[in-house]
């Protein structure tokens, strides 16, 4: 899906297979190295995290095993008792709706530099929508806590404006972990829809224009159907974010932040949690397991919806 | 005179005596340890007039470990966790002879006691056990399974209620079932570990038990209940104290089953925060400093444990950054200022004359146990049953 978007973005970019010699020391230290970086940075702790799972706890020692009574034990309590499913799906409203907003904010921003800034200051104002990430999260987090405490900033602004009926009260909810959340994702959900939108060709735009079509028309029989693909893909990224973050929904959404399911944890804080409570790191890898699996399904899904957008469009 | 660098010995080369399977063996423990959060110390870093502590974050800060480097011309390296778990997992995952004492929960000493992981001490060996509370001189759980001395007190407090008196009464503190007035709807924050909130719920369902941690299956169903019912109340589970310190400040929280909180919240300004024991009782956690039976520096250890039950050590341990807590010796209150003084609550209590106040949230409290009747994962099993009920 990202290798589509790559190459449908840099056109003639990626040089002919088969042009240079196979054995060329350049192409198996351009190969070899990517492959070295993901075998020793994904594949072997994703390895290591499955195996751990199958392992067990006997006398506060780790003892290599192949038994699947942490997989049996989560499954006993998905539905009773520790209720994993209910965290499970508290995670997945927070995450699919927060990519949803998230993607919503940042979409519109990404259509005013590349249509309505001059090409000259597109650089100026993507170097100030990314600035954020260049501070810390958790300290963007502990902001995000002061303002919207209670008793915080934008609460003691509006009494201070006369407003006091019209008080807010977010923190400690999971409309506080979006908040965080999007914070956090907009800097890369920008960049990944700037190189999506400002490849469309101008000329199918300005060719709906000459046919007669509004702007909104334009944008959407042209624009909207050509982000699509870029939409997804940071609408995925988010989502998978979201999904395995625990930092906001620990600081802002209080552990247990509301939502229309109720005030219930988070996979990612409840794993957190339990390991707190046990250090039972098998046990952790097993539940690990478990959001990295949704975490694959969720990456699945989009590909699906990209690949059929593709087919849409072809 | 010993200078710190005497006995480094040079670190072997990783050349052609290493085989594959030395190689495998050092990656999987790499490995092992990275993802458990457990530190290598370097081998050849165990020399003469150096030592290994295993504790709880705070023994480490300058003003508390400072004077007896100086004195003893020492080094002392640290390995910090958080949670008994953390510590018998650190413990049992690095070679023997890797740590030379440990600062444990007063709890976890018969865990360690039975991986026959520590050496007895003895009462002789530390004068200052004089000075210290009567319940901590000879402090029972340090005793269990034997009669001997495997542990010497070092820091305690309380997990009562820290409140803000703007919203909650003297009066109301006295009692948890406080909790569930209706006012404190959506105020309350947790911090978030099962173990002190369901005993602390266990003293609420049966008053001044002395062994909350010692129910039956129907006890701990009533447990179970009155966490249920308290659940609505809970705005915020916070696994650190600054979250629950941050809440408090930010009034989005009134009140916390967390002693201490009063101390860093006046300490930092906000004097409208207090803390008791309410008369049902409360857990009292308690850290005990302990000498490692394969410990290769014993004598360095043993002068570490002793300096560790002074009065002036003592003094700073529970002020550090790392946590705010209460002194086992009495003679603390010479390093004080009387602000200090009152804040910590050495001062007389006017309710029980001849005693100090620090006196009777101690006979109020229990120390903190582990699950006896039930397995510690069937406890856990309740308390997430308790997060994930809808509030």
């Amino acid at each position: 899906m990202v290798a589509s978007l790559a190459s449908g973005a840099l056109p003639g970019a990626v040089p002919e297979a088969g042009s240079g010699k196979v054995t060329s020391p350049m192409k198996v230290l351009g190969i070899g190295l990517p492959l070295l970086y993901s075998a020793a940075f994904f594949v072997a702790p994703l390895a290591f995290l499955i195996m751990l799972g199958f392992w067990l706890v006997e006398d506060f020692q780790v003892v290599p095993a192949f038994s699947l009574e942490n997989y049996l034990d989560i499954a006993q309590h998905m539905f009773a008792k520790s209720n994993y499913a209910l965290a499970i799906a508290q995670s997945l409203w927070v995450s699919l709706s927060t990519a949803f907003l998230a993607v919503l904010v940042c979409y519109p921003m990404v259509l005013a530099i590349v249509y309505l800034a001059p090409l000259s200051r597109h650089r100026l104002l993507l170097m100030l929508a990314v600035a954020p990430f260049w501070s810390s999260y958790v300290l963007r987090l502990f902001s995000w806590q002061i303002l919207l405490a209670n008793k915080g900033i934008i609460n003691s602004g509006l009494a201070w404006a006369g407003l006091e009926s019209f008080q807010v009260s977010l923190i400690y909810t999971q409309s506080a972990t979006r908040i965080g959340l999007i914070h956090y994702l907009a800097p890369i959900l920008i960049v990944i829809l700037y190189v999506t939108v400002a490849n469309i060709d101008r000329d199918l735009i300005q060719a709906a224009r000459d046919l007669g079509a509004t702007r909104w028309q334009a944008f959407r029989r042209v624009i909207l159907p050509m982000s699509r693909t870029g939409l997804l893909v940071s609408a995925s990224f988010a989502a998978i974010v979201s999904f395995g973050d625990v930092l906001a929904g620990a600081l802002l959404g209080g552990g247990a932040g509301k939502s229309v399911l109720g005030s219930v944890p988070l996979f990612s804080n409840m794993i957190m949690s339990e390991y707190a409570s046990s250090t039972n790191l098998p046990r952790t890898s097993a539940l690990a397991m478990i959001l990295v699996l949704v975490m694959i399904l969720m990456l699945a899904a989009g590909a699906a919806l990209a690949d059929r957008n593709k087919i849409d469009a072809g | 005179m010993a200078t710190r660098k005497q006995g480094v010995t040079p670190i072997r080369s990783f050349g052609a005596k290493t085989t594959r399977r030395g190689f495998l063996g050092a990656a999987t423990a790499a490995g092992v340890a990275a993802s458990s959060g457990l530190t290598i110390f370097s081998r050849t870093a165990h020399a003469a007039g150096r030592m290994r502590v295993l504790c709880w974050p705070g023994y480490e800060e300058k003003p508390v470990i400072e004077e007896f480097e100086q004195k003893n011309d020492c080094k002392v390296e640290f390995k910090t966790y958080i949670g008994g778990e953390q510590m018998l997992q650190f413990f049992a995952q690095s070679p023997k002879g890797t740590f030379d004492a440990i600062i444990s929960d007063a709890e976890y000493v018969q865990k360690l006691t039975a991986q026959k992981a520590l050496d007895p001490l003895k009462p002789a060996d530390f004068p200052n056990l004089a000075d210290y509370h009567p319940k901590y001189r000879d402090f029972a759980p340090l005793r269990a399974p034997d009669s001997k001395m495997w542990a010497v007190p070092t820091r305690f407090s309380f997990y009562g209620l820290s409140y803000n008196t703007k919203y909650m009464t003297e009066e109301e503190a006295k009692t948890w079932n406080s909790l569930f007035l209706p006012k404190y709807k959506g105020k309350v924050a947790l911090f978030d570990w099962y173990l002190p909130n369901m005993s602390n719920a266990s003293l609420a369902v049966m008053p001044n038990n002395q062994t909350p941690y010692d129910i039956s299956d129907g006890d701990l169903a009533k447990v179970k209940a009155w966490l249920f019912k308290l659940r609505p109340q809970i705005s915020v589970f916070s696994e650190q104290n600054q979250g629950l310190v941050n809440a408090l400040i930010n009034e989005d929280a009134w009140v916390t089953p967390t002693g201490d909180m009063e101390i860093t919240l006046i300490g930092a300004g906000h004097k409208n925060f207090a803390s008791t024991v309410p008369d049902e009782g409360s857990i009292r956690w308690s850290e005990a400093a302990a000498l490692c039976a394969d410990s290769r520096n014993k004598e360095l250890a043993l002068k570490w444990i002793e300096y560790m039950s002074g009065a002036r050590v003592q003094s700073e341990l529970v002020y550090t950054k790392g946590f705010k807590a209460r002194a086992p010796n009495m003679k603390v209150t010479k390093f004080w200022n009387e602000e200090q003084t009152k804040l910590m609550s050495y001062v007389p209590d006017p309710k029980n004359p001849g005693k100090m106040l620090v006196e009777t949230l101690i006979d109020k409290s229990v120390p903190r146990g582990l699950p006896v009747k039930q397995p510690d994962k069937a406890w856990i099993a309740i308390y997430n049953e308790f997060k994930t009920s809808k509030g």
